[in-house]
């Protein structure tokens, strides 16, 4: 109760306060703005590139890891050979810390990096291009480099989920003729639904929260591309001393994650 | 039983509450608590927290220092400038902070110079009452706040404007270093045919772009660029224009390596040409530490080379953006400053070695000799002759040639404005990009300095 309290509910309430500062964290004596801070913000079009940037990374990385999840699931559910090892082989991203594959990324999506190469040597070489240099392209490889660190967990919550599955309803649809498609849109994925929620739920609230790998890979370029509100909190909280902004920031990242929760957490009431 | 369990529910209650008041008391009686001294001029223990000098550099600082102080030590520890700032506001803002710290001029110095003491009692009982004119200006100005007061005291300064430049790379395809953008783009596309990356810059670190745009208007039209960062001149004038469709050509004639937008300087671009695959840098004098054999080696280690051969890397002025112009000239600031913490409980000792490291000969000798940072104190330059230099013949006249101008430069490097920083860098990512004119990123340029406080006459 102390540590709930004093820990999250506290700092919440402090961060609020901080909100109607103009402070740079540090300074004895901050200025009372109201909420001069918010104000800003609405009007701020980095915060809505930063907005716009998340939407798009959560329909994207939700509809790939979803996709990719459940086709994982399906394929190793089948007992194909070395089934255990492509389990590792999905699942280990995820173990791997952005820390210390950002640099690994960097040098693959760079001008003389290796996925060029592999286009070069493939004969797609007019494709090849600074991939992280390009506004246009920085964006997509920061939601590849996610999809590829996130898949295997959304694959596993699926995988578990469909043993849950019981295999003589399968049997009885398949003997009365149902095939593979539709197996898998009238029993798995109706029967995988709460998984589904609890996936979209997690990918809402870490598109919100979405930092490390575009800190690490991009910092938040070119030109802010590739700027989140994660980063661009710590963009205008730590280099550039705007604690009272940053924490409205902040404040504003809370009541959508918040507000997401509560959306889905209805939806999933109302399918119970 | 049910006034059994609400007895027990108010008992938690009740130490709940209590624990908290305690903790809240506790941390309140931290915060308050008298702050006493408890080290002597000469004995105690110093935290000294820095993300300069290199670990490879400080213990050659501590290590003199301690022939002088042997019962004072100091501990170093060095941070990576990425995460400083994050790392000191909240230590200096608690009790938990280093009794000494860098400091550098600009918006560094507006957040965190408050939080050393006065030191101009101490630099005046080390040099006399002419102080001032013992010590570089433009480590004395940078440091020093509205009110008088030198908050740190600098150990030695930096300067941008140079390009760095691979020698033995340069000899062995025979090429002469530029002195214009014209000869520039010639030797790139002599060193494109040779599977060379010429000039290496991450330009998604901006900060890094702000040296390369003023070394540009430099040529054009020297001091302008600092003349708008005072509101002095406007963005918008013909000649930073010019600067910035210059920058922009960098990108288009072959000068600037491919995908530039997406490489941070550090750790990219200095790997980049530690480990030889470019020929030319953007660096500034803080280079100078890997003309020594013992600063290199370790470097291109850390570029990732297994076996280590340092090279000759020798400063050259950049080139001018107008052909046939004149090559540019130095801004910098003191590197760093070494500020007492006010809170600090080692303030005498911590003040005995900050002091001895800015303006003592001895302290100062060990900052020239290592190359990291140009000497403070006037008159003392490296001594030659116990510095084992790559190619002595090829970077030592280069070296003195530097060192020489940067004694009457004037413009400075670091700006104390961060929003302005941050919309130069904007300016310049914007304009690589093709995202916007060089005359349209110098309006919004303006407009960006107006709302970030700059005054224009």
């Amino acid at each position: 109760m102390i540590l709930s309290v004093g820990l999250v509910y506290i700092c919440i309430g402090y961060t609020g306060y901080i909100a109607t500062l103009d402070w740079d964290g540090s300074a004895p004596d901050p200025e009372s703005v109201g909420l001069a801070n918010f104000t800003r913000l609405f009007a701020d079009p980095i915060f809505w590139r930063a907005m716009a940037h998340t939407v798009l990374f959560f329909v994207v990385t939700f509809t790939v890891q979803t996709v990719l999840g459940i086709v994982f699931a399906v394929i190793l559910h089948s007992r194909i050979r070395l089934g255990v090892l492509y389990k590792i082989i999905i699942f280990v991203p995820v173990v791997l810390a952005p820390a210390v594959m950002a640099p690994v990324f960097r040098q693959i999506f760079a001008a003389d990096g290796q996925f060029n190469e592999l286009l070069r040597a493939l004969g797609m070489g007019s494709l090849a291009h600074p991939w992280l240099a390009d506004s246009a392209t920085a964006l997509p490889v920061i939601m590849g480099i996610t999809i590829w660190q996130w898949t295997g967990l959304t694959f596993i919550l699926y995988y578990a989920a469909m043993s849950q599955i019981d295999p003589e309803v399968i049997e009885a649809a398949r003997i009365d003729g149902a095939g593979n498609i539709r197996v898998l849109t009238s029993i798995i994925l109706p029967g995988v639904k709460g998984t589904t929620l609890a996936i979209l739920m997690l990918s809402v609230i870490g598109a919100l929260k979405t930092f490390d790998v575009p800190y690490l890979v991009t910092g938040g370029g070119p030109n802010y591309a590739t700027e989140f509100l994660g980063t661009y909190i710590y963009r205008q909280s730590i280099p550039l001393a705007d604690v009272g902004y940053g924490a409205a920031l902040s404040i504003m990242l809370l009541i959508l994650a918040v507000f997401f929760s509560l959306l889905v957490g209805s939806r999933q009431r109302k399918d119970a | 039983m049910r006034s059994t369990r609400r007895t027990r529910t108010t008992a938690r209650s009740v130490i709940a509450v209590v624990s908290l008041g305690l903790l809240a008391g506790s941390l309140t009686a931290c915060g308050s608590a008298a702050r006493e001294d408890t080290s002597t001029e000469k004995s105690g223990t110093v935290t000294w927290w820095g993300w300069t000098p290199e670990l490879s550099v400080a213990p050659q600082y501590i290590e003199k220092f301690n022939e002088e102080f042997p019962d004072i030590t100091v501990k170093y520890q060095q941070i990576p400038i990425d995460g400083w700032e994050a790392k000191l506001r909240p230590a200096l803002a608690s009790n938990t902070g280093p009794d000494v710290f860098g400091l550098a001029p600009g918006a560094m110095f507006e957040q965190f110079g408050r939080f050393g003491i006065d030191l101009t009692s101490q630099a005046e009982k080390a040099l006399g009452s002419d102080w001032k004119s013992r010590l570089a200006p433009i480590g004395v100005a940078g440091l020093t706040d509205k009110n008088g007061k030198l908050r740190a005291l600098s150990a030695g300064s930096t300067f941008a404007g140079p390009v760095w430049i691979n020698q033995e790379l340069f000899t062995k395809y025979d090429l002469t270093p530029p002195r214009d953008f014209d000869e520039w783009a010639r030797v790139c596309a002599a060193f494109a045919q040779h599977d060379v990356q010429c000039f290496t810059q991450g330009v998604a670190q901006t900060a890094f772009n702000q040296d390369t745009l003023q070394a540009i208007a430099d040529t054009i039209n020297p001091g302008l660029y600092t003349k708008a960062t005072r509101g002095e001149a406007r963005w918008s004038d013909p000649d930073l224009v010019a600067a910035l469709t210059t920058w922009k050509s960098m990108f288009d004639n072959g000068i600037m390596q491919p995908g530039a937008l997406g490489v941070q300087q550090y750790p990219d671009a200095n790997n980049q040409f530690m480990s030889q695959k470019a020929a030319m840098v953007m660096m500034g004098t803080w280079y100078m530490q890997y003309t020594r054999t013992e600063g290199m080696t370790p470097s291109i280690q850390a570029a990732g080379v297994a076996d280590p051969k340092p090279f000759a890397a020798v400063p050259i002025p950049f080139p001018a953006a107008r052909t046939g112009g004149t090559p540019g000239a130095l801004f910098g600031d003191s590197d760093y400053g070494l500020a007492v913490n006010a809170k600090s409980t080692n303030r005498s000792a911590a003040i005995t070695f900050a002091t001895w490291m800015a303006t003592a000969s001895a302290g100062q000798q060990v900052v020239a000799n290592a190359l990291n940072d140009i000497a403070s104190l006037s008159g003392v330059e490296p001594q030659w002759d116990k510095i084992e230099l790559v190619n002595a013949d090829v970077q030592r006249p280069a070296l003195q040639e530097v060192i020489a101008a940067s004694a009457s430069v004037t413009e400075n490097r670091l700006l104390s404005n961060a929003a302005l920083a941050t919309a130069i860098g904007v300016a310049t990512t914007t304009v690589a990009a093709g995202d916007a004119s060089p005359a349209q990123a110098a309006a919004t340029l303006q407009s960006a300095a107006e709302a970030a406080g700059v005054a224009f006459k």
